[in-house]
């Protein structure tokens, strides 16, 4: 593995020859960004599509909790974020197939149930505080080479599983009868795209940040909606935008000492206003 | 007697304590034109998503090949009364045909069988000219015509259609009077609709289903659609309307454009 990173670190040298991508902790940024971005992309286009932007808020903020109970239990914080955002995530696709409520009033229920939990751990453990603000704000800058292998292994998996089913997650969020008469699972698709939200959501808030991850799922798709006539534009304009506001943001951070979960997100929220203004001058 | 293609036996769905489905048995004939009529909230949408899966029901729904229960579903088109979706979605008319019979990303283009065959099914329906159009901008008739579009693409055995006229103009009408029209000719689809147009019922429906929460009378159209009957389902109106038609199958099945009568 250190043979492989070493040969990504050299070819980064000889690809990005700029004084901000001169340090070690530069070039992993940059990788876990150019990863973590269009996983976000991809995950994000089915989050607008399905109208899940409070559950993937939900999740990201459980994260809390999951990491307070890592702390209290000295199990390493990251596994018990990400295990606890999928409990989180199948807890309340579970509650919906049960109840009558509608979803945001569930996911309400769960957003504050999670973060009370997280909130009386801390408070009683004065110790813990430090440590969280790592994860409300996310430091991409002290990513270490294990964690840009987990996000590897998961940009694979994840992008195979999205191209696979691409189509028929598209359908399922346009209408659900309409899907199932095209004997397409969709309940099955729907836990699954929950629990890999939930990965991606938690995997990415080292790097953004619990505050603002779903920003990262959802500003660059809606930027892509602005622009997009079809639905292979919306693939592609997501992405693009995702990469464009990662990498800018972190080359902004670099150079202004702004936190890089907030100047990518920034970045992508210019884009957003920026293909607004385009949408609204074509009309 | 013809063959059967579904068999439904003591269907019944409850939501939330209420029944909106009571012991319905009922069989829908392979190759015919199947009305499902009843009065509001009598539970007829239901039923379809029963057939179709979406709802869970208790009892049993069968699907017969040559008189045998089959494991395996048939291909099924479906045409829902209203379909509720995101409206800014950035998805034209062809994305949203081969949406459902490709597996190849969207994002990678279009595998040119199935945009032949989508494009072949908006041609039949004679919607070819909406293929680039958003279907978030389409109008409420153009939305229904690319929806019977998508539902013949699959190439289905049968066919569920629930109020397909809806929100149709007239252009529209005399369009779809045609495809059922001949949808009846060629005998190889089985068809079940829901409607509240009587003119599609009496015209087209070779086997009605009365439906209230639970079967009030099924058979053949001719034996079914009394004056009683069609009175109890459709009111009082509905009689003056049919007031001495024929209601034979395929009777008033001329697809005439209405203003051809002045």
């Amino acid at each position: 593995m250190e043979s492989l990173f070493a040969t990504i670190y050299s070819l980064l040298d000889t690809a990005l020859p700029f004084s901000w991508a001169a340090s070690l902790f530069m070039k992993r940024a940059f990788l876990e960004i150019m990863l973590i971005s269009p996983l976000c992309a991809i995950v994000g286009i089915q989050v607008v599509n399905y109208r899940m932007a409070f559950f993937s808020d939900a999740i990201s903020h459980s994260a809390f909790t999951g990491i307070a109970l890592g702390l209290l239990f000295g199990i390493n914080p990251l596994l018990t974020m990400v295990i606890f955002g999928i409990l989180v995530a199948m807890g309340i696709a579970k509650f919906k197939a049960r109840s009558d409520l509608p979803m945001d009033t569930i996911i309400g229920v769960f957003f504050a149930t999670t973060i009370a939990l997280g909130i009386a751990i801390i408070s009683a453990r004065k110790g813990l505080t430090q440590v969280l603000s790592t994860f409300l704000f996310g430091d991409v800058l002290t990513i270490t080479e294990a964690e840009i292998t987990v996000t590897i292994v998961l940009f694979i998996v994840i992008f195979i599983f999205i191209a696979l089913s691409y189509n028929r997650l598209l359908l399922s969020g346009i209408n659900e009868p309409l899907a199932c008469s095209q004997d397409i699972p969709v309940r099955i698709y729907n836990y699954i795209f929950a629990i890999i939200l939930a990965v991606v959501v938690t995997v990415g808030i080292r790097t953004i940040g619990m505050l603002l991850i779903t920003a990262l799922l959802v500003v660059p798709p809606a930027s892509a909606r602005n622009v997009s006539r079809n639905a292979r534009q919306m693939f592609w304009y997501s992405l693009i935008f995702a990469w464009v506001s990662g990498i800018a943001g972190l080359v902004i951070s670099f150079y202004t000492d702004i936190a890089t979960g907030a100047s990518i997100i920034l970045v992508a929220s210019l884009c957003f206003l920026l293909t607004f203004i385009i949408n609204l001058a074509r009309r | 007697m013809a063959e059967t293609a579904i068999e439904l036996v003591n269907v019944s769905v409850t939501v939330n304590q209420a029944p909106l489905l009571k012991n319905v048995s009922a069989s829908i004939p392979k190759g015919r034109i199947t009305a499902l009529i009843g009065p509001n909230g009598a539970g007829k949408t239901t039923l379809i998503l029963a057939i179709l899966g979406v709802i869970p029901h208790e009892g049993e729904i069968f699907f017969l090949r040559d008189g045998r229960r089959e494991i395996t579903r048939p291909r099924i088109g479906y045409v829902p009364q209203r379909l509720d979706f995101d409206r800014g979605l950035p998805l034209t008319v062809l994305d949203f045909l081969t949406l459902s019979s490709q597996r190849r990303p969207l994002w990678l283009g279009y595998q040119q069988a199935k945009k032949n065959r989508a494009l072949e099914a908006l041609r039949e329906i004679g919607v070819e000219h909406l293929r680039g159009r958003q279907i978030g901008r389409l109008s409420g008739g153009e939305l229904q015509r690319v929806m019977l579009a998508l539902a013949i693409s699959r190439d289905p055995e049968i066919l569920l259609l629930d109020e397909p006229a809806a929100g149709v103009d007239v252009s529209g009408e005399v369009l779809f009077c045609e495809f059922m029209t001949r949808v009846q000719r060629e005998g190889h689809l089985t068809m079940l609709i829901v409607s509240h147009d009587l003119s599609i019922v009496t015209g087209h429906a070779e086997h009605v289903i009365c439906l209230n929460r639970t079967v009030q009378c099924q058979g053949g159209a001719p034996e079914v659609l009394t004056p009683e009957n069609i009175m109890a389902v459709y009111g009082p109106h509905a009689g003056l309307y049919r007031h001495g038609q024929d209601t034979r199958p395929g009777a008033s099945a001329t697809c005439v454009h209405p203003l051809h009568y002045k």
